[in-house]
């Protein structure tokens, strides 16, 4: 268990995902944090394909943190393309952004975000944040039993 | 219309009306003078008549004598008949005239005179015979001469009826040229006036459809600045949000690296390297702040009204519950009065209470005893809520500055915050159409009025432009 990859980032500024990564260390949430810096390398990684076709779907990340404004695909599309597929369909996903813009967050809720949570600027806020987030879905929260999704779905595109 | 082109109108129509008037009462006289003129046809035939009868009545007489047939007896009496009736005809028909009346009499005198002869002849044959009563007839000069007189009599009244009648065709003839004058005249003035009426209407319309045209390329021009102004508001919103959004970032980065090198390099460093880094920190912090209430105030402004029956007591409950933070270990007095509902946006209007008694709690911090009233008011027939507070005040020559973005009366040291949460009052008031104002004096607490307005009375978009104008030049 201790290698799988425990939380994907996603997000483009490698200042944000230090300062995410520095939080979610300091209490002793999570170790093996992976770092995506564009949508396009979040899908790859959640498909297991290109750079990551030997992961399986066995083993999916027990959440996404993913940012909304991406190089390449947007935060939009990969929350998209993760619900649209069985196997990734009950990943949770927190968009976690600088944007709290009605328009984004409604459209985060459409497409089925778990939850939807603004970076503060402030960085003990911020810190916090991104601690109760990691708190309630790595600790609190219940993840579907490994390889639940995978048996009777359709292989990768 | 106008006074004019009425009074216009009028008079066309009043000279129709006298034409109208002129050529009935013409019909009516020249109907009389047409009674008149028979009349003194008949009168002349009658005279005619008079003589006709009265030679029949000589012819008849003079028959009787020759032949003693009672054929020529009856002849003459019908002629004596006649003539008497003849006269007392033309008596009636010329009882109007005196003169005449006069020419009658001799004329009467005449055939009575002549009527009186022949009936002499008659006797004197039945009486003497034949020879006796040609006698009569033949000796008798006087009746010629008698006759000659009737004739002359009846030639000289009808000369006066001839007289009288071309005078009184002369007469008529006159006045149907002056009518006919007057119809003319009047119809060609009526016509005129119509006809100028006519172009002065045709002018008139031009000059309104020029007015119209005109009005309506400067609404033209309004709906258009009207639209430009409004998709400006629209860019300057987008633009204020997107520069506060993306400042966000770069602050996030700059309080997160220092807060990280006080954590990791904390030990390393002196006080005054600490001091310094702690300035960093606020900074940013501060500028944080500045950056959410420029995003709060911007997002206001995009928002719409969802207007509802709103009790503003419960919004003031809430607002201070709120608050409970900011005057945590503070002793203040509140008192809060009954409200009256409104039609307004309910968490809109509470940021408003909030704002206000957040800045009642703030500048009456410095008071032992703090005190900070809530009611309500009537000012001009208008109903008003106030916030009052003890606390600081400020000096009403800058109480113009009080509801500007980033405007401050009061040192940062002495009273912390951005300077937005009033202007963000004041955008929330206008755009339910109220006013806000405030009163105060130093040292002697300030108080803030504000009113709804109507839901239907949104402010204008200059208005709303102005705001924004305002926000991005800081910004």
């Amino acid at each position: 268990m201790s290698h799988e990859v425990e939380i994907l980032l996603v997000e483009d500024s490698a200042e944000d995902a230090e300062l995410t990564i520095r939080a979610l260390r300091r209490s002793k949430i999570a170790n093996e944090i992976r770092v995506a810096e564009d949508g396009a390398e979040a899908l790859d990684f959640l498909f297991c394909r290109g750079a990551h076709k030997d992961r399986t779907f066995v083993h999916p990340p027990r959440l996404v943190l993913l940012d909304l404004k991406l190089p390449k695909v947007s935060g939009m599309e990969v929350l998209r393309a993760i619900r649209a597929d069985e196997r990734t369909r009950a990943i949770p996903v927190v968009v976690l952004t600088s944007s709290k813009e009605e328009r984004d967050v409604i459209e985060g809720y459409k497409l089925g975000v778990n939850a939807y949570a603004q970076k503060p600027v402030d960085f003990e806020q911020f810190a916090e944040t991104v601690r109760q987030i990691g708190m309630f879905w790595m600790l609190i929260n219940q993840a579907p039993p490994s390889g639940a999704f995978v048996a009777n779905t359709a292989p990768a595109k | 219309m106008t006074w004019y082109s009425k009074m216009t109108a009028a008079g066309a129509l009043l000279i129709l009306a006298c034409i109208g008037m002129l050529s009935f009462s013409s019909e009516v006289h020249s109907e009389y003078d047409r009674a008149w003129v028979h009349h003194t046809y008949v009168v002349v035939e009658t005279l005619q008549m008079v003589r006709i009868d009265i030679t029949q009545a000589e012819t008849g007489q003079r028959g009787f004598i020759l032949t003693g047939q009672d054929r020529h007896l009856e002849m003459y009496a019908a002629g004596v008949k006649q003539v008497r009736q003849d006269m007392r005809e033309l008596a009636d028909l010329i009882a109007d005239n005196p003169r005449e009346q006069e020419a009658i009499q001799r004329l009467d005198a005449l055939i009575a005179a002549r009527l009186a002869e022949l009936g002499e002849g008659i006797e004197v044959r039945k009486l003497g015979g034949l020879l006796a009563g040609v006698e009569t007839v033949t000796n008798a000069s006087s009746g010629e001469k008698r006759m000659g007189q009737i004739a002359a009599q009846i030639a000289e009244m009808r000369q006066t009826e001839d007289k009288l009648l071309s005078s009184r065709l002369d007469t008529a003839e006159a006045s149907t040229q002056k009518i006919k004058v007057v119809i003319v005249y009047g119809n060609a003035l009526a016509i005129l006036i119509l006809l100028v009426k006519g172009f002065v209407i045709h002018w008139e319309i031009g000059k309104r459809k020029l007015a119209e045209k005109n009005l309506m390329q400067s609404n033209e021009r309004l709906e258009r600045r009207t639209a430009e102004l409004s998709q400006t508001n629209t860019e300057l919103e987008s633009f204020t949000y997107s520069v506060a959004h993306d400042l966000r970032a770069p602050l996030r980065h700059i309080a997160g690296y220092s807060n990280m090198l006080v954590q990791d390099y904390g030990p390393q460093l002196d006080a005054e390297g600490l001091r310094c880094l702690g300035k960093i920190s606020t900074g940013a912090h501060q500028m944080g702040r500045l950056v959410d209430d420029l995003l709060s105030l911007s997002k206001i402004g995009r928002q719409k009204l969802s207007i509802q029956d709103t009790a503003l007591d419960e919004l003031v409950a809430d607002a201070v519950e709120e608050l409970a933070l900011e005057y945590a270990g503070r002793e203040i007095e509140w008192r809060i009065g009954e409200l009256f509902s409104a039609q307004c946006d309910p968490a809109l209007m509470k940021q408003v209470f909030v704002n206000l008694l957040s800045n009642a709690v703030k500048y009456s911090g410095k008071r032992e005893h703090a005190v900070i009233e809530v009611g309500q008011a009537t000012q001009n027939d208008e109903r008003v809520i106030f916030v009052r507070d003890n606390g600081a005040g400020f000096d009403m020559r800058y109480v113009g500055k009080l509801f500007g973005v980033f405007q401050r009366l009061h040192k940062a040291r002495d009273f912390e915050g951005t300077g937005v949460g009033l202007a963000i009052a004041q955008r929330i008031i206008r755009k339910h159409g109220g006013r806000i104002w405030a009163e105060g004096e130093v040292d002697h607490g300030a108080t803030f009025f504000f009113s709804i307005g109507l839901p239907a009375n949104q402010p204008s978009a200059p208005t709303e432009a102005l705001i924004v104008e305002e926000v991005i030049h800081v910004a």
